[in-house]
């Protein structure tokens, strides 16, 4: 009889939080994609279904074809440039010495801060006259590089991208170290033994061993850059004239700034589509390593 | 010694016991709502007459809801269409409360406008653009704002530049600044609004204030002549190099500071410059004064620019009684005088008695007094999907002012684009 109602324990401690996360989470999601089907302007109760009418129009809208151009230059950045410091941090610094526990700290002190605080911390940095940036250009004497950096329609997004980096860097490196401790250290001595140099056994042993690590880096490093939008919002809010749009800047703009929450929730539910599609990816990966483990 | 600040809290305090009486109402019970978008002094100010209000109406509470200026504008319309607006709230005349009138969010005041004959106590053109809605009167002017150039006296002595009053004058001293070596316009377009005045100035001047109309209410193209003539006219202060460099990457008081510190002689800036201005020791008419901004067609009606700050009462609110009691309250010349004075603004209300102003303001209600039309700036004139399509356009214009003509064709399709999908809604 207990054996055979053996569900019903487990799924009363679960209940609550099934309840809270069907509530807060699923029911919100199912609502956009909802609102994604009419021309809801954000508050009132009149609004028509329009059926496929804003996926239609958001296709040939320029600025959202603006938009998505952001999001892959954003993510391509972003899959490479904090991984590959992150991984280059997490090797220069493993060990147990002194000095690296305060470099550690050190790097991953931006990842405690909020995006918003990292965000005003860069505009003072990247202020035209006062910023340490450019000061530091011209004291280098490269004044032709010194630019009002978030103004200039042609470095504000990279220089948006720089600052989220800075934060993304030190937690891709605490990945990447926590992977380092599962590489056995006979395994390496071995490659060292057969006369391997050290970028062979970099090359041939330890990143093939991090592999797991590198897929959660990964997948991280996309779901937070495709979600990414308090630095930007805080530092550019898309701007000058939507060089700094990504996909979530612009979703919040049409359904806040414009008042087309139907039209903002048709952006929601591609930006959705795009994460659902790396998240999948990455389960398959996970799935994938553990076969090879098992 | 009593600051600035506390010693206006006595003045409001003596004001609000004076006018206590005829305030008081016996029959106003219950909770009274209220919520307001200003910040610093305004944010101070409105706290202590709602204290005022509750004060000499014993039998009201006060439930008060203060929200963030930027988040205001979306917390407010969610608010209304839930259906739990507070009582009464402050919001900006023209087509934001035409947009919330339009979905039957606001309750009109008629009645007290009315009793309290207003029509005597604001001008013609207030009433017209800032109160009266759908034949209706809606709103209840606070304090008005009017955008002028605000230059540095010292700069213009400095160069021997004499206030402009036609475009041509105004080139001219531009240019004496240049050769000086001094930008003549600062210019701090980070947040974009501040760009927007160079448009709706310009546009006023030529193609008068109706043609600006059918633009913002768009029945007026992008591409017309008109705007491609104000476009043109911009580029040339823009080409020049009047303005100062990177324009888009300050925000309106490293513009206002430029002037002040005369790194710039001159800013187009609404009068909320002045307290800015006054907050870096400087006296209005000795260390900055103003010119309105020069005629360009001298057969363009005279036109007045600016925000007009208001209070309204909500449809849905639940002690209107009291809601409409503090909009009359607010009437009040004292009321009225000390917001102005403490915000550097003007006071829509002619029962103020100007000769309190200082001399900068006191001349520019003169102006005000002296214009056909009262129009409000451009994020203010035309609906928000709109404003945000134009807004852009300001900053783009500022960073690449050579390609405005194409740049214009694809605000036109914009443009109308949001104007199609609105009537849609």
């Amino acid at each position: 009889m207990l054996r055979r109602h053996k569900w019903i324990v487990p799924a009363s401690f679960l209940l609550l939080p099934l309840l809270v996360y069907f509530t807060f989470v699923i029911l919100p999601t199912l609502n956009s994609l909802y609102y994604s089907f009419t021309n809801w302007v954000g508050y009132g109760s009149d609004y028509k279904f329009i059926g496929l009418a804003n996926f239609e129009k958001i296709f040939s809208d320029r600025l959202f074809s603006n938009a998505i151009r952001n999001t892959a230059i954003w993510l391509a950045l972003a899959m490479t440039v904090p991984t590959l410091l992150g991984l280059a941090l997490a090797l220069g610094l493993q060990g147990k010495r002194r000095i690296n526990t305060v470099y550690k700290s050190l790097f991953y002190l931006p990842i405690c801060l909020s995006p918003v605080i990292i965000g005003i911390i860069w505009v003072w940095l990247y202020s035209p006259k006062l910023g340490i940036v450019n000061i530091f250009l011209r004291a280098l004497g490269l004044n032709e590089l010194a630019t009002a950096w978030l103004a200039n329609p042609n470095t504000a997004l990279i220089a948006v991208f720089v600052a989220w980096a800075w934060q993304q860097t030190g937690l891709n490196m605490v990945i990447f170290l926590a992977g380092l401790t599962s590489v056995p250290a006979p395994l390496v001595e071995a490659a060292k033994v057969d006369g391997a140099n050290t970028w062979q056994t970099l090359r041939k042993v330890i990143i093939p061993m991090l592999r797991p690590s590198t897929v959660v880096v990964l997948a991280l490093t996309a779901i937070n850059a495709l979600k990414s939008f308090e630095i930007i919002w805080v530092m550019t809010r898309g701007g000058p004239f939507n060089k700094s749009d990504t996909l979530a800047v612009f979703m919040y703009s049409e359904s806040f700034r414009k008042f087309k929450m139907g039209y903002g929730s048709s952006a929601a539910v591609i930006l959705f589509a795009m994460t659902l599609i790396i998240i999948f990816l990455y389960f398959k990966q996970i799935a994938r390593a553990e076969e090879l483990y098992d | 010694m009593l600051s600035k600040r506390n010693l206006l809290a006595v003045m409001l305090l003596l004001a609000g016991l004076m006018v206590a009486p005829a305030l008081s109402q016996d029959d106003l019970m219950g909770d009274f709502t209220l919520s307001h978008y200003f910040g610093g002094f305004g944010g101070e100010f409105i706290e202590q007459i709602v204290d005022d209000f509750i004060a000499a109406n014993p039998g009201l509470m006060h439930a008060e809801s203060p929200v963030d200026h930027e988040q205001f504008k979306t917390s407010i319309l969610v608010q209304l269409a839930g259906g739990n607006p507070p009582d009464t709230f402050s919001y900006w005349a023209g087509a934001r409360i035409q947009f919330i009138v339009d979905d039957g969010f606001l309750m009109p005041i008629d009645d007290i406008w009315e009793a309290n004959d207003m029509d005597s106590q604001f001008p013609q053109a207030v009433i017209d653009t800032a109160a009266t809605y759908d034949m209706h009167k809606y709103a209840l002017p606070l304090t008005l704002h009017w955008v002028g150039v605000f230059y540095n006296t010292a700069l213009f002595e400095q160069v021997g530049a004499m206030t402009p009053t036609t475009w041509d004058e105004l080139v001219d001293v531009a240019d004496k600044f240049k050769m000086a070596g001094i930008p003549a316009f600062a210019l701090g377009s980070r947040d974009r609004w501040p760009a927007q005045f160079w448009f709706d100035m310009i546009l006023l001047r030529t193609a008068g204030n109706d043609y600006r109309q059918a633009l913002m209410s768009g029945e007026a193209s992008y591409t017309d002549p008109e705007v491609v003539r104000a476009f043109g006219l911009w580029k040339e202060l823009v080409d020049a190099g009047y303005f100062n460099a990177d324009a888009n990457a300050y925000g309106y008081i490293d513009s206002a500071n430029m002037v002040a510190n005369g790194e710039a002689a001159m800013t187009l800036m609404g009068t909320w410059i002045g307290g800015h201005f006054a907050s870096v020791e400087m006296t209005p008419a000795e260390d900055f004064d103003y010119f309105s901004f020069p005629t360009i067609d001298a057969d363009t009606p005279r036109a007045s620019l600016g925000p007009i700050d208001t209070f309204v009462v909500a449809a849905d609110a639940n002690n209107a009684d009291a809601a409409k009691a503090f909009l009359v309250y607010l009437t009040n010349p004292d009321v009225q005088w000390a917001f102005a004075e403490g915000a550097g603004n003007l006071a829509p209300s002619l029962m103020v008695d100007t000769s309190n102003y200082n001399d900068v303001v006191a001349r520019i209600a003169g102006e005000i007094a002296d214009s056909a039309v009262y129009a409000f700036n451009y994020d203010l004139a035309t609906p928000p999907p709109v404003a945000e399509v134009g807004l852009n356009s300001f900053s783009e214009f500022m960073a690449n002012p050579g390609d405005y003509e194409a740049m214009l064709e694809r605000v036109q399709a914009d443009a109308q684009a949001e104007f199609m999908a609105m009537m849609d809604g």
